[in-house]
């Protein structure tokens, strides 16, 4: 790989990785976005393994099991909750059977589900963090487990930020690579057109689209997107105007190398700094859009776990603490981290550093 | 007789051309002044030629009815003063009756509350009493009720009212000038006519026989000052912010747009010693604030800036009204079960739908609704399930053994397999031939997103999977308007008598802007309907609505989810109601508008307020009356 072994990118990664707590963060959020692809293995009301009758299952990604898979008196999904302390119940009486004996489940860490309202018979939800119920941090005002609305909302959070990146900076990128080494009367155009478009008002324009049709994470990526790509065009630009009078840009020019040549090979390689150094800062800002569009009812329709939602649902209940806090702690701690790995990798990209003043 | 009506059309445009000079008093509030931000009361003679319509001789032989008979609801005790403080969330649009946005809004109420109309209901007895009719009697056409009019009857500015503004009331609705289409329709298609016999004596004549009570309530007119609408092509505009004279016991007094409104109690009300009307309308002063949101108001009220709140939800009942002004006993808490007709509140299913066209799906649907868990957890156990549309109706039109599908896997599984939803997907959803078993609901409340996803996920457990559209309230509107719903939660209204044919009558399925929003399109039913509607027999009528009511039932087209018995508020102690609290059909206790029944106690307000500022208790109180509880 080109990057990797490009002594430059080495020496970057070895500045980054000396500012400690941006590694530090850039580590633990590659953890928990890990954990989070995975994490119907973390958090979820289907079992890991359940061991019946001789058989193993695992429920975790496979198609529903119903309740008669294992001797329940139901067609739907079987509750594992339920079926955990049906088995255990059955193995601990002194009638059991041999198979009886060697049935049990497995639970994920939290037995939740984004979705499922639990409800206890002698109090009504949102119901205080509670470690014997397995409701880590409480729940929500009907009755979902909020760690598990968490987590997938961190996950679907993240997955927008970052496919909302991903189209941005391609759109961005590549019109700003074209305005700046075309420059002239295309440049202009696109400079007048992208002023114009950047006065457009977006978060209204979302406001009348979400009143318009429910909204879903693809129409509010697009719609995101549309909004959202020029930001990137300028830095672009500017950039590949100033690389493209560089010296050897010329020099691969009169080598005889085409325009795709050198903007692919020569330029872009050279921005690649002001790219990585907005990664973090956009991330952010995407995850923080979302929230805020959840927040005020302009998001993904309910019942989608997100931290908007849990936020307007925390500070309408303020008696219950542990909504609102939970959601602000998880919100500050990932925007935190993102910040801390944005300047970090500032910091290393900084050319500064092999700067000498005499 | 019918000749008649159609002199008066030629009759009203005769005198509104007569109308044409400016007359002297218009000049207070002329057209060209712009429109400022405070709006007081003045001059409210707007017309100089007042039209005047022809007598027409009375029919002999009627036999007048009156009832002085009935016990009054009002208390003896109550004494007049006052300023009552309360709130809405939004300033109205207008201040006008009718045209464009004069139904809108949380003003609505209020603004209609001051007005009265020809008779009214004892809200106890339910039994028809003299309003500002005296008397009244009906024609032997079956269709026709005359009235008697009070002749001490005065609009707030002094004018008498008289069978004129009747007259007028009807041509006005039918105005083009006041752009008010659904007005329109209903004085052309149910009341036909309005007819003056003499300064005192008028008759209402409907399009089609039915029984007297029903007419009695229906053609219920109120009359419209003649002397205060000048109808031109600017009336609209003109009439926004223009106060109206009344011939309620307030008229609106000031107003400051965006800010409040304020009604003063009439001096001299003319209905001021009538017997039902006594003791009623106690405070001299209602200030209607703008507050909103309602969490800002529950603060206003707290600090007893306000003189009650509405406790509606189970939420504010138990969370919001705490601490401490009601544990010491400042603010007193009440739950009065009222015995009144329940509104309809629910899923709708559009049978135009083609999933939803077929009745088993229906059915499977309804047995797959966990209405009964929403209740006990959700809604904490408050609230029992809701029967039927119609329910809970006065004088036994309400099919009584008509029971609501409870959740029942065993049936919706029957019911889906029926429909050929036999495979189950790898999520649990059922499919047919690659058609997953989904439908969308629509709303437009987001407290409805609690009840919905507890729904959704006991209905994953038959197989069906509903998909929550939360919509804004306007697109939501358009939505079922324009019948693109699939389900649709909606709460209708209630009226004295069972509104099948808006609801159900095939006339109205299939075509947008109609209440029938389930597309209900069964010919023996619009038979039956049609019947209903013409009957004048009470006890066929009767028959015919338990029978009609089975018929929806089994169509399966709603599932009822819940109804409010009662009503939760919280007032200042110094807010007094009367023995008993309220009346059969309260919806509101401490309503100054339409009942009046409480007054407020300026030596209680003192002493609260004083031990408010000393931090001295009373003892805390919270009444549960149940005396009218049906269920």
């Amino acid at each position: 790989m080109r990057f990797r072994l490009d002594p430059q990118t080495k020496k970057q990664w070895r500045r980054f990785r000396s500012i400690r707590r941006g590694y530090w963060s850039l580590l633990i959020i590659l953890a928990l976005l890990l954990a989070s692809v995975f994490a119907e293995l973390l958090v979820n009301n289907r079992a890991l393994v359940v061991h019946y009758q001789g058989d193993y299952y695992f429920p975790t990604y496979g198609a529903y099991l119903p309740g008669t898979t294992f001797g329940l008196d139901y067609q739907y999904e079987t509750n594992y909750r339920e079926l955990a302390s049906v088995l255990a119940e059955k193995r601990a009486s002194s009638s059991a059977s041999a198979a009886d004996r060697g049935n049990w489940v497995v639970l994920p860490l939290v037995p939740y589900s984004a979705y499922e309202t639990d409800f206890k018979p002698e109090a009504f939800p949102p119901y205080p963090p509670n470690f014997s119920a397995k409701h880590y941090l409480g729940t929500d005002v009907t009755g979902r487990d909020i760690l598990a609305r968490l987590v997938y909302g961190f996950r679907l959070a993240m997955a927008f930020a970052v496919i909302l990146l991903f189209c941005n900076y391609v759109i961005g990128i590549a019109l700003g690579c074209t305005m700046g080494f075309w420059g002239g009367a295309f440049d202009l155009l696109f400079q007048r057109l992208i002023e114009i478009w950047s006065n457009v008002p977006f978060l209204y324009v979302i406001m009348i689209i979400a009143s318009v049709i429910v909204p879903n994470f693809w129409t509010l990526v697009i719609a995101m997107v549309i909004f959202g790509w020029m930001n990137m065009t300028w830095y672009m630009r500017t950039s590949t105007y100033k690389e493209k009078a560089r010296e050897y840009v010329s020099a691969a020019r009169a080598l005889g190398a085409t325009n795709t040549r050198i903007v692919f090979v020569h330029i872009l390689p050279n921005t690649i700094s002001i790219i990585v150094t907005f990664i973090p800062f956009s991330i952010a800002s995407g995850v923080t859009a979302l929230t805020a569009l959840d927040y005020l009812g302009f998001g993904l329709p309910p019942p989608t776990p997100s931290w908007g939602e849990l936020l307007s649902q925390g500070t309408a209940n303020l008696r219950a603490p542990w909504i609102v806090s939970s959601v602000v702690a998880a919100m500050s701690l990932v925007l935190l981290m993102v910040a801390y790995i944005g300047e970090a990798i500032r910091e290393a990209f900084d050319p500064k550093q092999f700067t000498f003043y005499e | 007789m019918r000749n008649h009506f159609l002199l008066l059309p030629a009759l009203l445009a005769f005198a509104a051309c007569s109308s044409d000079a400016p007359p002297p008093a218009a000049g207070a509030a002329d057209e060209a002044t712009p429109p400022e931000d405070v709006v007081v009361a003045s001059d409210t003679h707007f017309v100089a030629d007042l039209p005047t319509y022809p007598s027409v001789p009375l029919p002999d032989g009627l036999q007048w009815i009156t009832n002085e008979d009935d016990p009054v609801f009002a208390a003896p005790d109550a004494k007049p003063g006052g300023t009552y403080r309360t709130y809405i969330t939004g300033f109205p649009l207008t201040l006008r009756l009718h045209g464009p946005d004069a139904a809108s809004g949380s003003y609505v109420a209020p603004k209609r509350s001051m007005y009265m109309s020809l008779v009214d209901i004892h809200p106890n007895t339910l039994k028809f009493i003299p309003a500002l009719a005296t008397h009244w009697a009906f024609g032997a056409d079956g269709k026709t009720v005359y009235y008697k009019l009070d002749p001490r009857a005065r609009w707030s500015d002094g004018e008498p009212v008289t069978a004129d503004d009747y007259v007028f009331s009807r041509e006005m609705r039918l105005s083009d000038f006041i752009v008010d289409p659904f007005g329109k329709n209903y004085f052309t298609d149910q009341i036909v006519g309005v007819v003056k016999h003499d300064d005192h004596t008028i008759s209402v004549v409907g399009s089609s026989p039915k029984p007297p009570d029903e007419m009695l309530y229906e053609y219920g007119l109120s009359p419209e000052p003649r002397h205060f609408h000048k109808l031109d092509g600017d009336w609209v505009k003109n009439y926004d912010w223009r106060l109206e004279p009344t011939t309620g016991a307030y008229h609106t007094a000031r107003v400051e747009k965006g800010r409040f409104i304020e009604l003063e109690r009439t001096a001299n009300w003319w209905a001021k010693d009538l017997k039902y009307y006594q003791h009623r309308f106690n405070v001299d002063k209602i200030r209607v604030e703008v507050i909103r949101d309602d969490d800002v108001a529950l603060q206003y009220f707290l600090r007893g800036e306000l003189d009650a709140y509405s406790l509606a939800t189970p939420a504010r009942w138990y969370e919001k009204a705490v601490g401490e002004p009601f544990d010491k006993g400042y603010i007193h808490k009440i739950q009065f079960y009222n015995d009144v007709p329940r509104e309809a509140r629910g899923m709708w299913l559009n049978m135009d739908v083609p999933l939803l066209n077929d009745k088993n799906i229906r059915l499977g649907i309804a047995y797959a609704m966990n209405w009964d868990a929403v209740l006990r957890t959700v809604m904490r156990g408050d609230y029992p399930r809701l029967r039927m549309h119609f329910e809970g109706y006065y004088w036994g039109y309400s099919n009584p053994t008509i029971q609501p599908r409870g959740f029942d896997l065993a049936k919706a599984d029957q019911y889906f397999t029926t429909a050929g939803f036999t495979q189950r997907g790898p999520d649990g959803i059922r499919t047919k031939g690659g058609q997953r078993l989904a439908v969308n609901v629509s709303y437009a409340s987001p407290d409805l997103s609690s009840q919905l996803v507890l729904l959704r996920e006991e209905a994953k457990k038959a197989g069906l999977e509903l998909n929550l559209n939360l919509l804004d309230p306007s697109t939501w509107g358009t939505q079922v308007g324009e019948k693109k719903h699939e389900i649709v939660m909606l709460t209708f209204g209630t009226g004295l008598t069972p509104t099948f044919w808006q609801h159900y009558h095939s006339v109205n399925a299939h075509k947008p802007q109609t209440n029938n929003i389930t597309n209900m399109d069964d010919k023996d039913l619009d038979k039956l309907i049609d019947e209903f509607e013409s009957g004048t027999n009470l006890e066929t009528r009767l028959r015919l609505s338990h029978q009609i009511q089975q018929i929806i039932h089994d169509a399966a087209d709603y599932i009822p989810s819940y109804k409010i018995p009662y009503v939760r508020e919280a007032y200042w102690r110094w807010v007094k109601l009367p023995e008993g609290y309220g009346t059969r059909t309260s919806t509101e206790m401490t309503d100054p508008f339409s009942l009046g029944l409480l007054w407020i106690d300026p030596d209680t307000a003192k002493e609260t307020l004083e031990a408010r500022d000393a931090g001295r208790a009373f003892d805390p109180v919270t009444i549960v009356d149940e005396k009218w509880r049906v269920n």
